[in-house]
């Protein structure tokens, strides 16, 4: 019965974000100026623009994390598929579906097997032939599970800063997300780790819906289906990634993405 | 799903509960203190109380009966203060220096040890410091007094020794917050190393410093048991440096014993009027300290600073001469700190090899003393009951302070809202918590605990004793730690939708975990040490190994002060304290290393692999 009733709320859950004039202030500060997108399901969707426009802010609506910001208040509607996420859910329901992959890797000071078991134990998984195939699927799905499979139970803060990060991603994998936000999960990373992840994105989309925030303009133009452009708190721009950088309708997107592109 | 959340609010609502304890405890201690005392403040009048010169309690005295004895405490009151104020003279003096050799003189390579000593210096039991007065320093005074050496000069020499952890590591702290660019600043416009710093490093780190020297104050007030051991105890004026008198912490423990209705009102009045002076001085700390932070954090005087090292820069240009009287005295004071840092080092070192010296070869030629079976009248007295009783107290005491510790903690952390009313109060009451004198616990786990559990002392009520105070310890660095853990690791457990409950209790807590072992290792070496709260709440008579926890028995350290004072065990009183050296130095070693370790090990093996890529 309650494994049931657990399932229909799972269920419910999309794997489409859409948003309707959405506002958010911290304490006298706005942040966002009624914004409102539609991000399709399983497509790369990324968010950019200048420091300080939003983009972190709006993404952490999708996953409620800005409610751990004290003096934080939220105005509009957000749907992830057609459950309005900030009518009664349980929070950490929606978490488990919306994943998020921060912009400095922050694996826990535990064990690999420890990090990525760290979410399904979170939701009543604890036997350890269970455990033990989440944790290769996520490490594969991660494209980490050779350079890892013999070092499981090692600390994860002996890995490399992109291993950390694809960890991260491989944690974040492991409750099977509907939805996955990553907010700059690059920047802190060398080419070539940053070139792993962006592979990544490429597969993982096949199965999550993705919102990636990034200052790489290249990086949205190879890894993204939509682009959004965000100005001083409003969503300036969205469209087609192809169309945003090639013919893009308003001046400013222009003049940001030529001034980016150099 | 709603078990998650009966989960939830249950975890709030526990830590919650360790807050409240903490409030309660504070409240506890004052009501009954001030209840227990109020008839005998009543009975001999306030004004008498306080003013009266004369103590003469009549064992009899009751509070229906008229009274024949006398209680007036001025006579401790002026002890105290004289002795005090000695401890200033001799611990705040060497302690300022010490700081300032410590901070700006001492070569590079012998900070870290430095910095030992003195944390090995508070480590220290203060019946060990009073053995060691009884044992060298009384003798050694006695040459020069006109009686066996006890009375003012010792009691401040002990006591300033005493109080010189806290005033050096303090000051310490004051002096290393004072920003660098002031002493580029000086040191860029020709002033020489000592002119810089003592006309501009020093002067900066002022607040930082008095209220090192005032919580010096605090503990010098509430002192107890190294007290007693030098001061000769008769309740007079300190009227010379070798005349006997008494301290208000001296009066209770020796009297409380045996004490008569009024007499027992009157000793823990006592211990009111001395929890009055303490709770005074932790205020004015409070007050200094918290200004000093804001200042160091705000630097408002940067600019007035400034305005000095300019005003020094134009001085030393208009020649050495109107100034060379302000640089010799910088010189002067150069000597001083260097010599003072030399001081502390040859004190810390002359304790132990004194007491080492005489109390090792008690233990290897009687072993036996340590392990052997306990016989009622025998000459071979043995210290295992004392050792277990410790193990015991040691034990409970952590299992009640150290919960309810992490508890209080975390709720301060983590579900708190800063600043809101009851975390205002919590607070409080954990910095009250820590200043209250421990013959003040021993009071108040008297007339409490001690009453519940069937009148006469045990280790239960020990352990209950001391619990509350080492609860302030606990919390503080608990929260400290949990203030250390990164908040993205918090963020990014709730992100991958796990509850607050869940995220503390498997990301936060470990990661804070070395931290709190090592308070709660420090707080072993501390139960070791603690004599005075033990003596009236769990017993002072070294006996047989006690068959429960509701039988009394001294502890290692109320042992050394039951011996010291018995003449004809000088010998193992000597190897216990060599005991007791051992154990809380070991333990204050072992803390510091285990915080390291864990703190390594927690950062994962990003050592092994350097150290793998090295190889
Ligand atoms: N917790 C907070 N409290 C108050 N203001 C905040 C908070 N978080 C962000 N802001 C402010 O909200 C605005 C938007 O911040 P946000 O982090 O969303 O920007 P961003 O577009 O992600 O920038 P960046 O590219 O630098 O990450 C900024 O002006 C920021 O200062
Ligand atoms: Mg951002």
């Amino acid at each position: 019965m309650k494994e049931n009733q657990k399932n229909q709320l799972e269920a419910s859950f999309g794997q489409s974000i859409s948003v309707k004039d959405a506002s958010l202030w911290y304490s006298d500060f706005q942040a966002i100026k009624s914004i409102s997108i539609e991000i399709p399901e399983k497509k790369v969707t990324a968010f950019i623009g200048p420091s300080g426009c939003g983009k972190s802010t709006l993404l952490k609506c999708f996953n409620r994390m800005n409610d751990l910001v004290q003096g934080c208040k939220i105005t509009g509607e957000f749907l992830i598929g057609d459950v309005d996420i900030y009518g009664k859910i349980d929070v950490n329901e929606l978490r488990k579906n919306v994943g998020m992959v921060f912009q400095k890797p922050n694996p826990f000071p535990m064990s690999v097997y420890d990090n990525i078991a760290y979410g399904p134990r979170t939701f009543g998984i604890h036997k350890r032939s269970e455990l033990d195939e989440i944790v290769e699927e996520s490490l594969k799905q991660a494209a980490m599970w050779e350079e890892l499979k013999d070092r499981l139970n090692k600390s994860a803060l002996g890995l490399s800063g992109g291993q950390q990060q694809r960890l991260c991603i491989a944690r974040a994998l492991a409750v099977k997300p509907k939805i996955l936000l990553m907010d700059e999960p690059t920047s802190a990373l060398d080419p070539i780790s940053t070139g792993k992840i962006e592979e990544l994105c490429d597969e993982l989309k096949k199965t999550a819906t993705i919102v990636i925030v990034t200052h790489n303009m290249q990086q949205a133009a190879r890894i993204s289906d939509y682009t959004g452009f965000f100005l001083l708190g409003e969503l300036v721009e969205y469209a087609e990634t192809d169309e945003i950088f090639t013919s893009p309708k308003d001046e400013r997107t222009e003049k940001y993405i030529t001034g980016r592109f150099g | 799903m709603t078990s998650a959340k009966i989960k939830e609010r249950l975890g709030r609502t526990l830590f919650a509960f360790g807050a409240a304890i903490c409030i309660i405890s504070v409240l506890a201690i004052f009501v009954f203190l001030i209840v227990k005392s109020a008839p005998a403040f009543n009975k001999i009048g306030i004004f008498d109380f306080i003013f009266g010169n004369k103590w003469a309690p009549q064992g009899s005295d009751t509070y229906e009966s008229a009274l024949k004895g006398s209680y007036g405490i001025f006579t401790m009151i002026s002890g105290t203060a004289a002795s005090t104020v000695g401890a200033l003279l001799i611990g705040g003096v060497l302690g300022y220096f010490t700081a300032i050799f410590l901070v700006f003189y001492c070569p590079q390579k012998l900070k870290p040890i430095a910095s030992t000593i003195i944390n090995l210096l508070s480590g220290i039991p203060s019946v060990v410091y009073g053995f060691f007065g009884i044992a060298f320093l009384l003798p050694l005074l006695s040459k020069m007094a006109p009686n066996n050496g006890s009375g003012l000069l010792a009691t401040s020499i002990i006591l300033g020794v005493m109080i010189l952890p806290t005033v050096v590591s303090l000051s310490k702290t004051a002096l290393e917050a004072v920003p660098n660019q002031y002493y580029d600043g000086s040191v860029a416009i020709g002033a020489s190393h000592t002119a810089t710093v003592f006309k501009i490093m020093v002067p900066s780190a002022r607040g930082g410093i008095i209220a090192s020297l005032i919580l010096g104050i605090g503990r010098a007030l509430g002192e107890t048991m190294a007290v007693v051991m030098v001061a000769g105890n008769s309740p007079t004026y300190p009227s010379g440096l070798f005349n006997s008198f008494r301290t208000m912490t001296a009066n209770i423990v020796l009297e409380m014993g045996y004490a008569g209705q009024v007499q027992e009102g009157a000793l823990i009045a006592t211990g009111v009027v001395l929890l009055m002076f303490v709770l005074i001085i932790n205020l004015m700390f409070n007050l200094i300290s918290r200004k000093t932070v804001d200042g160091i954090v705000k630097r408002p005087k940067e600019s007035k600073l400034k305005a000095k090292a300019f005003l020094f820069s134009q001085k030393i240009k208009e020649g050495a001469g109107s100034i060379s009287y302000k640089i010799k005295s910088s010189k002067i004071g150069e000597a001083v700190a260097k010599a003072s840092g030399i001081a502390v080092a040859l004190i810390l070192a002359m304790i132990i090899v004194f007491i080492f010296v005489k109390g090792l070869p008690t233990l290897v030629t009687k072993p036996q003393l340590i392990y052997g079976k306990f016989e009622f009248g025998s000459e071979n007295i043995t210290i295992l009951p004392a050792i277990i009783c410790t193990v015991l107290v040691v034990i409970i005491s952590l299992l009640i302070a150290v919960p309810i510790g992490i508890m209080t903690a975390i709720f301060l952390n983590e579900y708190a809202k800063r600043e809101s009313v009851f975390v205002r109060i919590v607070r409080g009451a954990i910095n009250i918590l820590s200043g209250v004198p421990s013959i003040v616990y021993g009071l108040f786990g008297m007339i409490t605990f001690v009453k519940i559990f069937g009148g006469s002392a045990s280790i239960l009520s020990g352990s209950l004793t001391v619990s509350i105070m080492l609860l302030p310890t606990i919390v503080r660095s608990t929260e400290e730690s949990l203030k250390g853990v990164s908040n993205s690791l918090r963020e990014a457990s709730l992100a991958l939708g796990a509850g607050k409950l869940r995220t503390i209790l498997k990301v936060a807590l470990p990661s804070a975990l070395p931290g709190i072992l090592s308070a709660v290792i420090l707080s072993i070496g501390r139960v070791i040490s603690e004599s005075a709260p033990l003596l009236y709440t769990m017993g002072s008579v070294i006996k047989a190994v006690p068959k429960g926890i509701l039988e009394g028995g001294a502890t290692l350290a109320v042992a050394l002060y039951q011996l010291s004072g018995e003449g004809w065990y000088i010998n193992e009183a000597y190897a216990t304290a060599v005991v007791l050296i051992i154990l809380v130095l070991g333990l204050n070693i072992f803390a510091e290393q285990v915080g390291k370790t864990l703190n390594r090990r927690l950062k994962g093996d990003a050592n092994e692999r350097k150290s793998k890529k090295s190889a």
